[in-house]
């Protein structure tokens, strides 16, 4: 069976290029990468918003870009809906307007209606005549997916557009997300940074690192033994530990051979052995002397710097410790006054928040 | 009195659209697009604004006079002169007014709207204008008062011929060079009820930006 949809894009801006080479089918696809590795750069490339360089991008039996051919369809004829980061709704449109905008084929009367079902699934009845900064951050996020959905795209691309939402909120959304996914069968894309996320969402998570997409893994293959260290090869980003969940005093904690870890999430198989990812931008650094709040005391790890490198806005910090090399990400001037050069004694600390248990080799999903 | 407010108002029904239709694209290139030329552009949209209208309408006179065919058409001294005069003072605060407008709209928007399958032109009549209507009203209220008032430029190029070219600000000056100040005040009442309405029609457009409307 041919994949729905196949993309091998180039696209050069300023210094910076992308190559994105990947072919999926109608799955939600994640799409996983530390920030500026060009995420929405190609999310932009298949909406059409950005010209590629050269490539083709194929979906479903349309040829809506080829570069050879000179092919390249506009925005507006794509049928790819695309849920923006900061969700863009037409404030000067209620809620029923928002969701009609999109409505193809249909008398206004019609497209009013379709509008109403729409918000129906979201379970936002009742919010018709809202305007959009009358509603909550959740709200907004509905809308925007029933507005993108009810113009029947035949591919929906997310731009992380839960990242603003905290966790119990985060995890609805993505339950309603699956949900309309499994009645739609759109094809969806999520571009998101948390590890959470793709786990959560994704049939197929595909990997995104400087610029090239290196690379897709099933979402059940993720953790097995065998792909994780491929994948981890592949992105060279995050932090993973193996070691055992034990609990102590009705605390969970992550044991392994650098020491405990305090886990606040919910693990499956604890006690037992498993996994924990730390993502690099949650790592924090401790000033020495300079009293923090108890959350960052619970987990600190001690070390060296062994290399600190400025990446435009980001820095990136390699901390060599007992336990082997930890990766630290922080914006760019976050810790001036530390001086953090090579050699530097660091103390690191991470929230028990953000300490994510994989389990082992299983498929870590929230139902 | 009533053969300037005539003349005045029919200068407005001309320059009016003729603002929309200069103002409003100008605004939106100087706002939305890249190009070479762009600073000298926006300067040259603001030179009537620091000029002395004075200086802009000898400036005026004198290049119009090199062109052919303005001669032998009488077209200095003249109603279009007089459209011309109160034109070109008028237009920085449309082009400005619109440029804030278009500025204000996120693209994000606009590129929500494109997913969604709208093309250019949808766009810019769905999203765009709406978004910017408030600052645009307010510029366009701004250059037609401007319009109104308009006084140097037009006294040179349009000279100050009672019936033909005597709007309601040069029937004023007109009026008090005669020591005939009984009709000067009635003119002046007029154009300060005008200028004062704008004002507040002006305020109430930009107070109103806030709301949930947008």
């Amino acid at each position: 069976m041919t994949p729905w949809g196949e993309v091998a894009l180039t696209h050069r801006r300023g210094s910076f290029q992308l190559r994105a080479s990947f072919s999926f089918d109608r799955e939600i696809g994640v799409l996983f990468g530390p920030s500026g590795a060009g995420k929405s750069s190609l999310l932009r490339l298949l909406a059409g918003l950005e010209r590629p360089e050269e490539g083709r991008f194929c979906l479903g039996d349309r040829v809506l870009v080829d570069c050879a051919r000179r092919i390249f369809t506009p925005p507006h004829r794509r049928r790819v809906g695309m849920v923006f980061q900061h969700l863009a709704l037409f404030p000067h449109r209620t809620v029923e307007e928002n969701v009609a905008y999109g409505v193809r084929d249909q008398d206004p009367l019609q497209a009013r209606e379709t509008a109403r079902q729409w918000l129906r699934r979201v379970h936002l009845e009742g919010f018709e005549g809202r305007y959009p900064s009358q509603l909550s951050g959740g709200q907004s996020q509905r809308v925007a997916l029933a507005r993108s959905l009810a113009a029947s795209p035949e591919l929906l691309l997310l731009d992380e557009p839960f990242s603003a939402l905290d966790g119990p909120l985060r995890r609805s959304l993505r339950r309603e997300l699956r949900r309309l996914h499994e009645e739609t069968k759109i094809p969806v894309i999520y571009v998101t940074h948390a590890i959470e996320d793709a786990c959560a969402l994704g049939h197929r998570v595909f990997f995104l690192q400087d610029g090239a997409c290196t690379g897709s893994v099933k979402v059940e293959h993720l953790w097995n033994g065998s792909a994780q260290g491929e994948v981890f090869e592949a992105l060279r980003w995050g932090n993973l530990l193996s070691g055992e969940f034990v609990l102590r005093d009705h605390k969970r904690f992550f044991s392994w051979d650098g020491g405990m870890l305090e886990v606040a999430l919910p693990a499956e198989g604890c006690p037992g052995p498993g996994r924990v990812f730390i993502a690099p931008h949650d790592v924090k650094v401790l000033y020495e002397g300079v009293v923090v709040d108890e959350d960052l005391r619970a987990n600190v790890v001690c070390g060296i710097v062994g290399e600190n490198l400025t990446l435009g806005s980001l820095c990136r910090l390699s901390v060599e410790t007992s336990s082997g090399v930890w990766q630290v990400e922080y914006p760019s001037g976050a810790y001036d006054t530390m001086d953090l050069k090579e050699g530097c004694a660091v103390r690191l600390a991470i929230r028990p928040g953000s300490v994510v248990p994989l389990g082992d080799g299983r498929k870590e999903r929230e139902r | 009195m009533d053969e300037a407010l005539r003349l005045s108002l029919e200068v407005l029904a001309v320059d009016v659209p003729l603002m929309i239709l200069l103002g409003v694209p100008l605004g939106w290139l100087l706002a939305r697009k890249a190009f070479p030329g762009r600073k000298v552009l926006e300067l040259f949209v603001l030179i009537p604004v620091v000029l002395p209208p004075s200086v802009l309408g000898l400036y005026l006179l004198l290049a119009l006079g090199q062109l052919p065919g303005v001669r032998a058409w009488r077209l200095l001294f003249s109603f279009p002169a007089l459209i011309l005069g109160a034109l070109i003072p008028a237009l920085p605060l449309v082009v400005q007014g619109a440029r804030a407008g278009f500025s204000s709209v996120s693209r994000d928007l606009e590129d929500a709207a494109r997913t969604l399958g709208d093309s250019e032109w949808r766009v810019f009549f769905r999203i765009t204008l709406p978004l910017a209507r408030r600052s645009l009203g307010a510029g366009l209220a701004l250059g037609t008062a401007r319009a109104l008032g308009e006084f140097g430029v037009s006294l040179m190029i349009a000279g100050n011929i009672p019936g033909v070219t005597q709007t309601l600000p040069l029937y004023i000056y007109s009026r008090a060079e005669a020591l005939d100040f009984a009709a000067a005040h009635g003119a002046a009442l007029l154009l300060a009820a005008v200028g004062v309405a704008t004002l507040i029609f002006v305020r109430h457009l930009e107070e109103g930006r806030h709301d949930p409307v947008g």
